[in-house]
């Protein structure tokens, strides 16, 4: 080498350091993460979301980060309130300036949420409420949720009970007895009026229907009711400390059925339903998203395995819990989404991360059927429709409790084993 | 469907069941109101508290279960005298308005330590106690124990203030206050004492509830609000009138609840309170002056 090469080279050196000096560093991306940290929903399920959320986050900020973009992630807490959770969200839009919101669990705080930032033509991306009405006729333009919404809970346990009516209840459809019970916000209202409209359409004999309020002390009158009506299945929807409260009564008030089936919060938390019923919480069902270390791995995209095994490392080593929940799934799957998909889309194609930007990137979004650690795909209705901003792709699963572990039993596609059906003989709240 | 069958029978007897826990929480906080003239709107914080003590004390660290109830109930009338001595003397003199609200600051205080120190997670005793059966009716246990414990409480309290001489200066005070330290009552003692006592009336409360719900930060939401209606419904500071109030409130609740929408068993018994609040606003057991 020469000395001119040299010289040249050194140069070349050192005005590719000025040059790398000179450009401004990435701008960081601000994201309000809002979640329930205290308060009754902590437990019941918010906080293992938040735990999902923020190892996605962690992950992605590990590996460089979005597209050059750091993530700053600003964690506020909800306090299980309605209007701390508007509070904190104004908070983080107006003085933090984040660049979009996150997170949510309860659906009583999304549906405020999402209108308010819809009208300020900020970004929200729902990772964990579930409420159709969150979405319904509102024609949001800025709210986009991949997440399963109300009236598919509402659903899926129907159209369970209806395909397991004859083969495992020896009963016709139109014989079998379902009673819907339900927390009476929008997110119980929602999965209730589901159930409603698709037992109804499947002939299923509704027998009774009725909400209450999940801070009620004495649901001593429901169960009493509950006897008087004989359902054979109970669709119950609640949040915590409701569904022990109700099991709890159902004990002492001798309360039998053939088969429970929740609709995901306290009903996903099947660690926690052990620790208090021991045995008796055997056999439960819960309609969720499914958890995602239950799929095979293989049924899904290549490398999504791993993901899944990261997080539910992560999980347990700051909860030292056995069991994951299926909303540590869903805080994960969703931010997932949005870091891995969403947002690269919006950066490189649509020139950044503001809300116009972030909207046509959710809305050209297309991941098929395999390509989520919870195995729907992604894909949003589109501006006009009734549910515009909702994922068209998402489906929910009905799990059943077994011995402390949680086994998929529907959809027969993916299901890991046969239903218990009815409750076996000698169990507390069998027939 | 019959209207009068053995299920209405049954929700009638959970009902009173229900009053019993309900006049339960009631009465200490008639007690202290009574006689101190101050509300504890954080006295299901204290309750809430008592829960901890006792599944502490029980779940954790293996203390049987009648020591444990007594501990947790000692540990309560501690934290009421605690709560008298730190908070409430030192504004006795103050509006009402500036009573109520440092007792409101104590229970978002007591509520954040709680998560603070123990967390937000769903706690047990995971006892299972015996369902009892009679007739094809089915009853819980642990109601009828608080039942019972609160018939108990009303009449040991009763025969305390009456037969005692402690009993008779608390009474003293409560009727009237500017008098009696000129008859050689100390009303700052009688004051400590009567919290100590409302507070311990709190921790049996909670010794009854830890064995029918799980404690959390949040608990007192379930039954503060509702306490307090029964006590202004009764008749602030009158235990016999906070006593009949929850049996009434607790038959809205659970007929209401059979026969209508349970939501409905609530509004019926709202909408009966704001009519009480018209008619009696001195309540229920007042006489018209």
């Amino acid at each position: 080498m020469t000395l001119f090469q040299r010289l040249s080279g050194a140069c070349a050196g050192v005005f590719a350091a000025a040059f790398l000096l000179a450009v401004p560093a990435q701008a960081d991306i601000k994201i309000g993460v809002i979640f329930d940290y205290t308060g009754p929903f902590a437990a019941g399920g918010s906080q293992a979301a938040a735990i999902g959320t923020k190892s996605a986050i962690d992950i992605i900020n590990e590996r460089g980060g979005v597209e050059g973009h750091k993530i700053i992630a600003t964690y506020a807490d909800a306090q299980s309130k309605s209007e701390v959770a508007i509070n904190e969200m104004t908070r983080l839009l107006e003085q933090e300036k984040v660049d979009l919101i996150m997170g949510v669990f309860s659906s009583a705080h999304c549906v405020p949420m999402a209108q308010r930032v819809d009208q300020l033509q900020r970004f929200m991306w729902a990772n964990v409420c579930v409420a159709s009405s969150v979405f319904k006729d509102k024609n949001l333009k800025y709210v986009f949720r991949s997440q399963v919404h109300s009236d598919q809970f509402g659903e899926a346990s129907c159209v369970f009970a209806n395909e397991n009516a004859k083969s495992r209840l020896g009963k016709e459809p139109k014989d079998l007895r379902i009673a819907i019970i339900y927390e009476d916000g929008p997110y119980g209202a929602g999965v209730a009026s589901g159930n409603e409209a698709t037992c109804k359409e499947l002939g299923l004999n509704i027998v009774l229907k009725e909400g209450y309020a999940a801070t009620s002390p004495d649901l001593s009158s429901l169960v009493t009711k509950l006897k008087r009506a004989r359902p054979d299945v109970i669709l119950h929807t609640g949040y915590n400390p409701d569904i022990t409260l109700f099991l709890r009564q159902a004990r002492e008030l001798g309360l039998k059925w053939d088969a429970l089936i929740g609709h995901g919060a306290g009903y996903g938390q099947i660690d926690k339903l052990r620790e208090t019923f021991g045995k008796d919480a055997d056999f439960i069902y819960n309609v969720d998203p499914v958890a995602a270390q239950l799929l095979d791995p293989k049924t899904l995209a290549a490398g999504l395995g791993d993901v899944t095994a990261e997080m539910v490392k992560r999980y347990k080593a700051e909860t030292n819990a056995q069991e994951v929940p299926p909303h540590t799934s869903m805080g994960f799957n969703q931010t997932w989404i949005f870091l891995t998909d969403v947002l690269p889309r919006a950066i490189k194609k649509h020139g950044g991360f503001n809300p116009e930007a972030l909207r046509k990137a959710a809305l050209e979004t297309d991941i098929p059927v395999g390509g989520t650690i919870q195995g729907y795909g992604v894909k949003f209705f589109g501006p006009g429709t009734p549910m515009a901003g909702q994922n068209e792709r998402s489906s929910p699963v009905v799990m059943q409790y077994v011995d402390g572990a949680t086994k998929v039993v529907w959809p027969a596609a993916i299901k890991t084993v046969d239903p218990t059906l009815p409750l076996p003989k000698g169990h507390t709240y069998a027939k | 469907m019959e209207i009068f069958d053995i299920f209405l029978l049954e929700a009638i007897l959970n009902g009173i069941l229900l009053g019993g826990v309900l006049a339960l929480l009631a009465l200490g906080l008639n007690l202290v109101f009574g006689v101190i003239d101050v509300v504890w709107i954080c006295y299901a914080e204290l309750v809430m508290l008592g829960m901890y003590t006792v599944y502490w004390l029980f779940a954790q660290y293996g203390v049987p279960l009648i020591p444990a109830f007594l501990l947790g109930i000692l540990a309560v009338a501690a934290l009421g005298a605690l709560l008298h001595y730190l908070v409430i003397q030192p504004v006795l003199s103050s509006a009402p308005i500036n009573q109520l609200l440092v007792t409101g600051g104590v229970l978002f205080f007591l509520q954040a330590l709680a998560t603070l120190v123990f967390g937000v997670e769903f706690r047990n005793i995971g006892l299972r106690l015996p369902v009892l059966e009679f007739n094809e009716m089915y009853f819980s246990f642990a109601r009828v124990l608080a039942f019972v414990a609160a018939l108990a409480g009303m009449v040991a309290l009763y025969l305390f203030l009456t037969r005692t001489y402690l009993g008779t200066a608390i009474r003293a005070i409560s009727q009237d206050r500017a008098i009696m330290p000129l008859m050689g009552v100390n009303p700052k003692k009688i004051y400590l004492i009567t919290s100590a006592i409302g507070g311990g009336l709190a921790g049996l409360a909670a010794c009854l509830l830890v064995l029918q719900y799980d404690v959390h930060p949040a608990i007192g939401l379930s039954f503060g609000p509702i306490t307090f209606m029964i006590c202004v419904m009764g008749g602030l500071g009158n235990m016999v009138g906070g006593f009949v109030a929850a049996f009434i409130f607790s038959q809205f609740i659970s007929v209401g609840g059979f026969f209508f929408a349970i939501e409905w068993g609530y509004v019926v018994a709202f909408a009966f309170f704001i009519l009480m609040m018209f008619v009696k606003p001195q309540g229920i057991l007042s006489r018209r002056r």
